[in-house]
């Protein structure tokens, strides 16, 4: 009877709310995850400032898009310049296309020239399920209360060319500067492409 | 000469064959594709079909116009003369590619994209090149992005050949082009994070359980979960998952119906341009925006029910019982209107609670139905106890009045407003045994709709229950009708106990199916504790002594206590009753027949459902049916749902039902299985088990 009651409770609580993860202007689903170098982050511990997550596969082409052109990592180095956090999160499952252990991905740091804060392994997936991470790329926006502020495409042209990239709306890069200006963001989803994360 | 004819002919046969109507195959990663024309030459005023031939690797697709949860549609970029216009890609119908958990939409294997050029009637030179350029992803599991460019020329002239090298992929890329579907088709915004899309119209398939859905435009639905379509009024309708992606609906959107080769394409149209334009609008505004012409349908139905329900043998004596306390004060209009409102207060509010702790109890992960309550055997005796007390005060043996802890008094006297909402919360647990088999497709249906909506549901019967009441206060003229009070009105009373006897009856008889004949006799037991009871608390009123007085008021206390604990403590769950093994419905042994590909019969019924009794008498038991059965070796599985049954509840979900009766034919050989109709004929029966007779439309 009592758990019949306690059920009755916490339903009728939840009966009219939307339980979704991820939803852009509620609070972010929280996670812990190791970096490339072993140092675990949670995402409380940044608390206070602004959050991007990318979630990332090197051999994914739209990835390559993005860092060939080497216009990842300008976003990365732009944002951290400014006290901005850039999580690069990989949730390729072990023996998929992407995985990598933390020597690995340090590599793929290197050799692109990555200017993220941390390069996180995910290889269970949780965390990007959490989020709903559907593609790499894929990325995010979380301000400094915590609350997911955007959830989409790198930007406005879904292709696997280059040549598109000068053409197109970078999401991230506008939400930021229209974050810092403490304005809203003027797009805040956007369907996210490139290829499917390897869970 | 001969030489030199032999020659050209050689030419020309070459031509034909591969130089002229096709580029050049392109090989690229895991695709060879090439540029083709249907026919052979190209016509002045005439339209050509050309297309993009994929030959995908095994396990490799390319996508659709919208690819799915990621991936990229398939482009292509015409270089055409002057003189000619060209249509873009024509999609064929896709196919779903599940990846993981990821949802793709696209194409595999050999497939054509097909595009139709147009070319005038004065072009005038004698060929006419055509270039494409196209840019594609394909994708395995790995994606890799693809381009090339295609060229060929095609002769100009009077007249062509089809080329029957591609003949195949053309016809079979015009089966699957969408064919326009006339029917209405609308989308709304529904709380809990889901749109209802409405379909109805004559073209609509039979059953759209095994059609594929597919839409046009992305960033509407999440893809991973299929609809669950369920009959509505004339059409379907289900629920959707909005994408995470959503923003709003757009006015119209475009969606295809796929099953096979064959692909259905609609326009749905957002139900209110309100609804559509307003982002982020309350939730609870959308719900209740009554441009929704199923909401308002559903609405109406629900309405109708609990004004019908009015007339049930539980609700109809308790209700004329208003209405003579009515026809006594038809003259003072103001009391009456007071009197209607909290009458009507205290229907509707009861209505949705029970309504609402269904729902709690549903989202808890209940296995719950409507009429869950009757099968509780507590819950059958009480009402039992109930109608019979009701039933013995219409007979005169008891008075209600007699200070019944304060709600006794409201149920038949005075105008005040607790009274009033006590005999609504009353009419509707007495109308509650009658709802289970009168209502439950309706509620059932209401109860898988998002909260808001089925609780809206609820109230709109509610509202129909209390509607005579209501009326009478508000409309002079139905007052007016009323007749004049009198002695006949004692009389009336008196008979209207039977009908309410004759429920108690059919309580008494659910109860003994739910439980034993023995736990039965202790409630028939109960009844005449009961009857004792109320007659000796009514008696006491004339005996003189004091101290008999208190004697007989503590008997009668005893006695009616007694008359509620009996029941109590002697409801014990009974064995279910014993069926031939071969005919008890299990989803095991379901599951065991349907796979060896045998024909099955399912029977969901219970013992306090008068639909399903009655369809068993008038048509299962038919004796052409029953040989029929026999005849075939049709096995025939019963389910009885009397009692609490999570299996049998999860079983009826499946086909979007939440009570009985539901019967489901299983053909032969393992076919997609019927859903027939919650009436059942004889005839309709023999057609649907006659193999190859025309299944039946769903009931609706």
């Amino acid at each position: 009877m009592k758990t019949v009651l306690t059920t009755i409770a916490l339903t009728a609580a939840s009966l009219f709310a939307v339980a979704e993860a991820s939803v852009v202007g509620q609070p972010a689903p929280a996670f812990t995850l190791t970096d490339s170098n072993g140092k675990s982050h949670n995402l409380a511990d940044f608390k206070g400032k602004t959050v991007v997550l990318e979630w990332t596969n090197h051999d994914c082409p739209f990835v390559k898009k993005h860092y060939g052109a080497n216009n990842m990592q300008t976003q990365q180095a732009e944002a951290t310049s400014k006290e901005v956090v850039w999580l690069t999160i990989n949730s390729s499952a072990p023996g998929k296309q992407g995985h990598v252990d933390g020597a690995a991905a340090n590599e793929v740091r290197s050799k692109v020239g990555a200017k993220q804060t941390a390069y996180l392994l995910d290889p269970k997936g949780d965390t990007g399920r959490a989020y709903g991470a559907k593609t790499t790329p894929h990325m995010y926006i979380i301000d400094a209360n915590g609350v997911l502020r955007y959830n989409g495409a790198i930007d406005s042209i879904s292709s696997a060319d280059q040549a598109d990239i000068p053409k197109a709306t970078q999401y991230v890069s506008q939400g930021l500067a229209e974050l810092s200006a403490g304005k809203n963001l003027s797009v805040t989803t956007s369907k996210p492409y490139g290829c499917a994360v390897k869970y | 000469m001969t030489l030199r004819f032999l020659f050209l002919s050689l030419l020309a046969l070459s031509w034909s064959l591969t130089g002229l109507a096709a580029s050049e195959p392109q090989l690229t990663d895991h695709l060879r594709s090439k540029l083709v024309a249907a026919e052979t030459a190209a016509q002045p005023g005439r339209t050509l079909d050309i297309g993009l031939l994929f030959e995908h690797d095994e396990h490799w697709h390319t996508y659709w116009v919208n690819p799915g949860d990621s991936g990229l549609k398939t482009e292509v970029e015409l270089t055409l003369p002057e003189g000619v216009s060209a249509s873009g890609i024509q999609w064929p119908a896709p196919q779903r590619f599940l990846l993981g958990e990821l949802v793709n939409f696209g194409y595999d294997g050999r497939t054509l994209l097909p595009m139709q050029l147009t070319i005038s009637a004065d072009y005038a030179a004698s060929t006419l090149p055509i270039a494409v350029s196209a840019r594609w992803l394909i994708c395995e599991h790995e994606c890799i992005p693809g381009k090339a460019d295609y060229r060929f020329e095609l002769p100009v002239a009077n007249s062509a050949e089809p080329d029957s090298r591609w003949a195949e992929d053309f016809a079979k890329a015009r089966a699957r082009q969408p064919q326009s579907m006339d029917i209405a088709a609308n989308i709304s915004e529904q709380a809990g994070n889901t749109l209802q899309m409405t379909l109805n119209g004559a073209d609509l398939p039979e059953n759209l359980s095994d059609w594929t859905l597919f839409p046009v435009a992305e960033e509407l639905i999440a893809y991973g979960p299929l609809p669950h379509w369920q009959p509505a009024g004339q059409g379907w309708q289900t629920a959707l998952t909005r994408s995470d992606y959503y923003q709003r609906l757009p006015e119209t959107s475009d969606w295809l119906l796929v099953q096979g080769d064959r692909a259905l394409r609609f326009t749905a149209t957002a139900s209110s341009a309100e609804a559509a334009n307003a982002i982020g609008a309350s939730q609870a505004v959308a719900v209740t925006d009554e441009s929704k012409p199923t909401l308002f349908l559903a609405l109406g139905l629900a309405l109708l029910g609990g004004l019908i329900l009015n007339l049930m043998p539980c609700v109809f004596p308790v209700l004329s019982l208003k209405a003579m306390a009515a026809v006594r004060s038809a003259d003072n209009r103001a009391a009456l209107r007071h009197h209607g409102l909290w009458y009507t207060a205290g229907v509707v509010v009861s209505f949705v609670a029970v309504a609402g702790l269904l729902l709690v109890l549903r989202a808890g992960g209940e296995q719950l139905g409507w009429g869950f309550q009757m099968q509780s055997p507590w819950f059958v005796a009480l009402m039992a106890l109930l109608l019979f007390a009701l039933g013995l005060s219409f007979s005169g043996v008891w008075e209600f009045g007699g200070r019944f802890a304060g709600v006794g008094q409201g149920l038949t006297e005075g105008h005040g407003a607790k009274p009033a909402f006590f005999t609504g919360v009353l009419a509707v647990v007495v109308a509650s045994p009658c709802t289970a088999p009168f209502m439950g497709t309706a509620l059932g249906f209401a109860i898988s709709q998002p909260p808001v909506w089925a609780l809206s549901v609820f109230v709109a019967l509610g509202l129909g229950l209390a509607l005579p009441m209501l009326l009478l206060g508000f409309v002079p003229a139905l007052a007016r009708l009323l007749p004049k009070p009198g002695a006949w009105m004692t009389r009336f009373r008196q008979v209207l106990a039977f009908p309410l006897y004759l429920t108690v009856v059919w309580l008494l008889w659910v109860y003994g199916e739910q439980t034993s004949a023995l736990s039965m006799a202790w409630l028939l037991a109960a009844l005449t504790a009961l009857a004792f009871g109320l007659w000796l608390w009514n008696q006491r009123h004339m005996m003189q002594s004091s101290g008999s007085k208190r004697f007989s008021a503590a008997l009668s206390l005893l006695a009616l206590i007694g008359a509620v604990a009996l029941p109590l403590s002697s409801a014990e769950q009974a064995v279910p009753a014993a069926q031939p093994s071969n005919q008890a419905w299990s989803a095991e042994r379901l599951s065991e027949l349907t796979a060896r590909g045998e024909p099955v019969l399912v029977n969901m019924t219970a013992a306090w459902c008068l639909t399903c009794l009655a369809n068993e008498r008038v048509a299962l038991r038919d004796e052409l049916v029953q040989s029929l059965i026999a005849e075939r070796g049709i096995h025939y599985l019963k389910g009885d749902w009397t009692r609490y049954d999570a299996d049998i509840t999860q079983y009826l979900e499946q086909f979007g039902r939440n009570g009985v009766p539901l019967y489901v034919y299983y053909p032969r050989g393992g076919g997609e299985p019927q859903v027939l109709p919650q009436l059942l004929t004889p005839d309709l029966l023999l057609t649907t088990l006659a193999e190859g007779g025309q299944p039946p439309k769903p009931a609706p």
